[in-house]
């Protein structure tokens, strides 16, 4: 249909710009917005895959709590229009392309020699209730059970690991007494950003 | 696939035509209700605190939200120096287009209660309240980019300050309707209310209904949660620097979402169109109910003081989060042994 081929160059386009910005704008202010469009491009996409339940999932979790999380921290260290150049040598800067293109035909050889034996003119046979949250479910606890389990201890691994890490740097103790105010360190570096 | 103008699975369309129809009609509607609201909270905010209200202009001042909205209008728009102009401006868009997208799934009735094959609703998506949240996260970069974009540091306190509460109080909402989701045993908000034909599911879910009306109060901004645009501290947060028609439209959007929230509530947990008399009289009732929950907003205003920043958090984390999960916990026990 011709309105699904328009809305599928539109949010291909805008997929690929804002992935693009990510890695150009030098703000990473505008890095993470660029970050957040492309992943509500990503959910259009999702959309016309008939993926409903992911593409609600990725707005929720990725382009709402995740990017604004980022936001948060970005904007709180400031926007800085110069990042500060890393450590790495002159040996780093001519091996990341070599390793950028590396990846690349990695990709391209791992997608061009699995999926895409289903994927012609028209499009792989789409079963009635496909990628409904039910049949997801479903599938997440029967058929994909253990990387499903271990999926979430990592995440529980992760999640006290960086509790556990913010301690140790003696960053959250102040906030156990209720009302005291935080460190002098802790203030935003509001430098303004025009 | 019913109609060219579906892109997803959904539970049921009409034609085109009827679609467009439609929406045109429910957003008239609904979008009448913001300058009802906008009245009634300063009429009955002025009544419990012993006062008129505005009564100047127009019949006991109902003209009043014109005369506010016309001088929203005709007020000059500044941008700081500091500012970013193109940011400053989208950030009330993304704020309107997000509060009133999450319409769209609101059921005011079933399928044929007016007659004819047409759902009273404007689309039945399958993933049902997943849509309303999906643009719930969406709508945090509304005070984000614009507190942040405003170049002030109010805003930006602000708009950090907003961005913390949302996150915060959106899981604690999203856990809070599981009990629910899974006692319907259906994720579309019309099988939700057809659900509740016996038992409004405010009985069985009552820790959930409090949960979520509670949070709502805090994903609304509204008062006893108010600190986004804490006025005493902040001068006016995420908004300090906005003027003119796009405050406006920051504020339209906040009373879109209030409405939001109410048909939410409304819909599940207080049984949607359910209701005595014909089923014809379904829309009147949601509709009702909905002022009810608008009502407690109002009231809730007019009584509570606003928390502290810390106890606005530790309310989010510490005491609303558990209390869903539990509840979650208990209702899928519960729904497995019975």
């Amino acid at each position: 249909m011709l309105f699904e081929q328009i809305l599928f160059f539109l949010a291909a386009i805008a997929a690929l710009a804002g992935a693009l910005g990510v890695v150009i704008l030098r703000n990473p202010f505008y890095s993470v917005l660029a970050l957040a469009s492309h992943l509500i491009a990503l959910a259009v996409l999702f959309l016309l895959l008939r993926a409903e339940f992911i593409a609600a999932a990725q707005i929720v979790v990725y382009a709402g709590a995740v990017m604004v999380l980022y936001l948060f921290v970005v904007a709180y260290v400031g926007g800085i229009d110069e990042p500060p150049k890393g450590e790495a040598g002159a040996a780093a800067t001519q091996l990341a392309p070599v390793f950028g293109a590396a990846i690349a035909i990695e990709i391209t050889i791992a997608v061009v020699g699995t999926g895409l034996a289903a994927i012609d003119t028209q499009g792989a046979k789409l079963e009635s209730g496909f990628g409904s949250p039910g049949q997801i479910g479903e599938q997440l606890l029967t058929k994909f059970l253990i990387p499903f389990e271990a999926a979430s201890f990592l995440l529980l691994v992760a999640a006290v690991g960086a509790v556990v890490l913010a301690r140790r740097r003696r960053g959250l103790e102040h906030l156990d007494e209720p009302g005291s105010e935080p460190g002098p360190d802790s203030r935003p570096a509001m430098e303004g950003h025009a | 696939m019913g109609s060219a103008l579906v892109f997803a699975d959904v539970n049921f369309a009409e034609g085109a035509g009827v679609q467009i129809l439609k929406s045109l009609i429910i957003f008239a509607v609904v979008l009448q209700i913001v300058p009802i609201i906008l009245m009634a909270d300063r009429k009955v905010m002025g009544r419990m605190q012993s006062r008129y209200g505005p009564n100047r202009v127009g019949p006991y001042g109902s003209m009043q939200p014109i005369a506010d909205v016309l001088k929203l209008l005709s007020k000059e728009q500044f941008t700081p120096r500091s500012a970013v102009p193109w940011m400053m401006a989208l950030a009330p868009m993304i704020s309107i287009t997000a509060a009133v997208a999450t319409i769209a799934i609101i059921p005011f009735g079933d399928r044929g209660m007016w007659g004819g094959d047409v759902g009273l609703y404007g689309i039945d998506v399958s993933i049902g309240i997943l849509y309303a949240f999906a643009f719930g996260a969406l709508s945090f970069y509304g005070p984000l980019l614009g507190g942040w974009s405003s170049g002030s540091k109010y805003s930006f306190l602000g708009s950090m300050r907003a961005a913390a509460q949302l996150i915060s109080f959106e899981v604690a909402m999203g856990l809070s309707l599981l009990g629910v989701i899974m006692s319907a045993g259906t994720l579309s908000l019309v099988g939700i209310v057809d659900q509740q034909a016996g038992m409004w599911f405010v009985v069985p879910q009552i820790v959930g209904f409090i949960v979520f009306v509670v949070a709502g109060f805090a994903e609304t901004n509204r008062v006893p949660f108010d600190l986004p645009e804490a006025e005493s501290e902040l001068v006016q947060g995420y908004l300090t620097e906005y003027g003119g028609m796009r405050f406006g439209t920051y504020f339209m959007a906040e009373y879109v979402n209030i409405i939001t929230i109410s048909a939410l509530v409304t819909t599940l947990f207080l049984g949607g169109w359910h209701g005595p008399g014909p089923d014809a009289l379904g829309p009147l009732w949601v509709i009702l109910k909905m002022f009810a929950v608008l009502f407690l907003f109002v009231w809730v205003r007019a009584t509570m003081p606003r928390l502290r920043y810390d106890q606005l958090m530790s309310l989010g984390w510490k005491v609303l989060l558990p209390l869903a999960t539990l509840n979650a916990l208990v209702t899928a026990i519960l729904v497995v042994v019975t």
